[in-house]
């Protein structure tokens, strides 16, 4: 297992480092000074231009300014942004929990509602709960994200005027940011309107975070369906059944703890759609997160933004689709059986 | 007149047969198969059936509801923008962009990761770990974050959605067909064949290559639906196609501002985009369930 865990860190290691070079050799792409794409200032004073030129190594070759470079991304320097001439370092702290915020409540949606409806698809004997549960998530999963958040927005914000459609929190309250998590930080205020921000930002995070879990919930529902059907045919459950067990308990107690491992396996391959899919719907509900801060970016040419944001996002999926790798590996048993043996 | 039956036996269908039979006896999968020819038609052809050019400005008919609509006319079928263009013209000219295009980066993301893929899953070793994980670094950058850094350096316009959405496709392809090519190698009947005297290129394409098409083209169905979806969503966020283009989600996007008093400019593009979507998943699940007796 510990020999397993280190080529799992090795591979994290070169694929970040594959994917740090990549953003690297499209910085020297960027169309403005090489001193303009890699710090963010526009015009650098003479003090300036020297301490730039020490710390990304810019006279000597491409290998020694990529380990400069390397260095530099990893203490944490991002450069300061073109557009707020703020730290982006600092800039994507506050608007990463954000992002957290949104996508944990979108997978808890997705999740409850998802894992029950697959049970029930895989379970029911009538054709046509089957097929209806089948053409809603193939649906949900053709549906252009835009346009659905666009119409959930029209009908439930200003048609029927239940949700609000834009931002985390009405701006009347006065959060003081503690965990960067709104619905933590409504809580933890000591505020006598602490409960009705609460309130207010769970009203305010009900549209977006339904409009996320479209994609994971329809993913979530057809991999736990097929699943449940295989390991519903295998032996164990028979053995179960010949038992004389409730079918209830075989179900919860047998045969759906099997049934998630691929699940999550599915998951794990799908989070780069997922992330494509929270860039939108930030967008659409102008979120304060890192979607819509990114995008703002590539409107305004902030180049400093865009590759610390791409890095940020892409670091957090390799770590986690790595991560899901290796509780795959620690929940399945079978996995581990060619662990040692192929590459 | 039917063939008369003189043998006794049963004529055995070959696996392609079997295939499209198990295959037609779905028929939503078939509907969508039809769909999908019916776009491939349009795609070809909606320039020259569309009765408006796409940027033709009516301005005695701005934004006029579709015929259905009391007050619409049959002249603009599906009716007008904010500018009076043609929804059905410009549809039919957008089909090209969205589905044609989406169509085009699948071919070439497709014959990319092909040949990396079948290389590298030939390959052993340290060669092959290099050539198969390479691209898995690309993997992990979103494919709207690839465009975002593809705009970055070389700006907006729906060429430059070719370079993001193929970039984000291909390591997908090298992905699956390196890993089934991988598998398939290790299987006992490769064996028997290299005894049998097979050099590897034989290897490859005779005996490989036949339980690796499968894969291949499932994952073209998911790339295809992927891709419409990602040309899409950049068009919205005006990344990929730019304004007065009658890319579908680029449409969704200019009927945004009117939202309020004409749904319809951002009801019917973002139709067009769910039912040719729609239709490709439909093709690819029946494609699966059709293939799955055989892959198993």
């Amino acid at each position: 297992m510990f020999k397993y865990l280190l080529r799992r860190l090795n591979l994290f290691l070169a694929t970040s480092l594959v994917m740090v070079g990549v953003l690297f050799y499209a910085t020297g792409l960027f169309p403005v000074d090489r001193t303009h794409a890699l710090t963010g200032i526009h015009t650098p004073t003479a003090s300036q231009l020297v301490q730039i030129e020490q710390d990304y190594k810019l006279d000597k070759n491409q290998a020694w300014q990529f380990i400069a470079y390397l260095q530099q991304r990893l203490s944490g320097n991002l450069g300061i942004s073109v557009t707020s001439h703020q730290e982006v370092a600092e800039e994507l702290s506050a608007v990463l929990p954000a992002s957290f915020e949104l996508a944990v409540m979108a997978a808890i949606i997705a999740i409850c509602f998802g894992v029950p409806l697959g049970v029930l698809a895989s379970q029911s004997q009538h054709k046509l709960t089957q097929n209806t549960i089948m053409a809603i998530t193939l649906t949900g999963y053709s549906v252009p994200v835009f346009w659905l958040g666009l119409y959930l927005s029209l009908w439930f914000g200003v048609d029927l005027g239940w949700l609000p459609i834009s931002g985390q929190i009405n701006l009347l309250y006065e959060i003081k940011p503690v965990t960067g998590f709104m619905l933590v930080d409504t809580l933890l205020s000591e505020s006598e309107y602490g409960m009705s921000a609460f309130k207010d930002a769970l009203l305010h995070i009900i549209l977006p975070a339904t409009t996320l879990a479209v994609l994971p919930f329809t993913v979530v529902v057809r991999s736990t369906r097929s699943a449940m059907m295989n390991v519903m045919n295998q032996t164990f459950i028979r053995a179960a059944e010949a038992r004389g067990m409730h079918t209830s308990t075989i179900i919860l107690r047998h045969a759906l703890p099997n049934a998630l491992i691929p699940v999550l396996k599915h998951l794990g391959l799908m989070l780069g759609s997922f992330a494509s899919y929270a860039i939108v719907v930030e967008m659409i509900f102008s979120w304060p997160g890192v979607g819509s801060w990114l995008v703002s970016g590539i409107y305004q040419r902030d180049y400093t933004v865009i590759q610390g944001g791409i890095l940020a996002v892409a670091l957090l999926i390799i770590f986690l689709s790595i991560l899901i790798e290796v509780l795959h590996t620690v929940f399945n048993p079978l996995s581990r059986k060619d662990l040692y043996a192929t590459s | 007149m039917p063939p008369v039956k003189i043998y006794q036996e049963d004529q055995i269908a070959s696996p392609t047969m079997r295939v499209w039979l198990n295959f037609s006896a779905n028929p939503f999968a078939l509907a969508g198969l039809w769909t999908i020819a019916f776009l491939l038609l349009l795609t070809l052809f909606g320039p020259m059936i569309a009765p408006f050019p796409p940027e033709a400005q009516d301005p005695r008919a701005l934004l006029l509801p579709p015929s259905w609509d009391p007050s619409g006319t049959v002249a603009h079928f599906l009716g007008t923008d904010d500018l009076g263009r043609d929804i059905f013209s410009r549809l039919l000219h957008g089909a090209h962009l969205t589905f044609g295009m989406a169509l085009l980066i699948v071919v070439t993301a497709l014959f990319t990761g092909f040949i990396i893929g079948s290389l590298s899953g030939m390959m052993r070793g340290l060669k092959s770990s290099i050539l198969g994980h390479l691209l898995d670094a690309l993997l992990s950058i979103p494919s709207l974050l690839m465009a975002i850094l593809v705009v970055a350096v070389m700006g907006p316009g729906l060429e430059n959605v070719f370079w993001a959405v193929g970039i984000a496709l291909t390591p997908q392809f090298v992905r699956s067909i390196h890993q089934s090519v991988h598998e398939e190698l290790q299987k006992e009947y490769v064996t028997a064949a290299r005894l049998d005297g097979a050099n590897s290129m034989q290897i490859f394409w005779y005996v490989i290559m036949p339980n690796v098409w499968e894969v291949v083209i499932i994952q073209t169905t998911l790339a295809i639906s992927a891709a419409i979806l990602d040309i899409a969503a950049l068009g919205f966020l005006s990344l990929g196609a730019q304004a007065p283009s009658p890319e579908w989600g680029a449409m969704v996007a200019q009927g945004m501002d009117n939202l309020l008093t004409a749904p319809w400019a951002v009801t019917i593009p973002g139709l067009a985009i769910l039912f040719s979507v729609l239709s490709i998943n439909l093709v690819g699940d029946g494609l699966r369930s059709a293939l799955a007796p055989i892959r198993n």
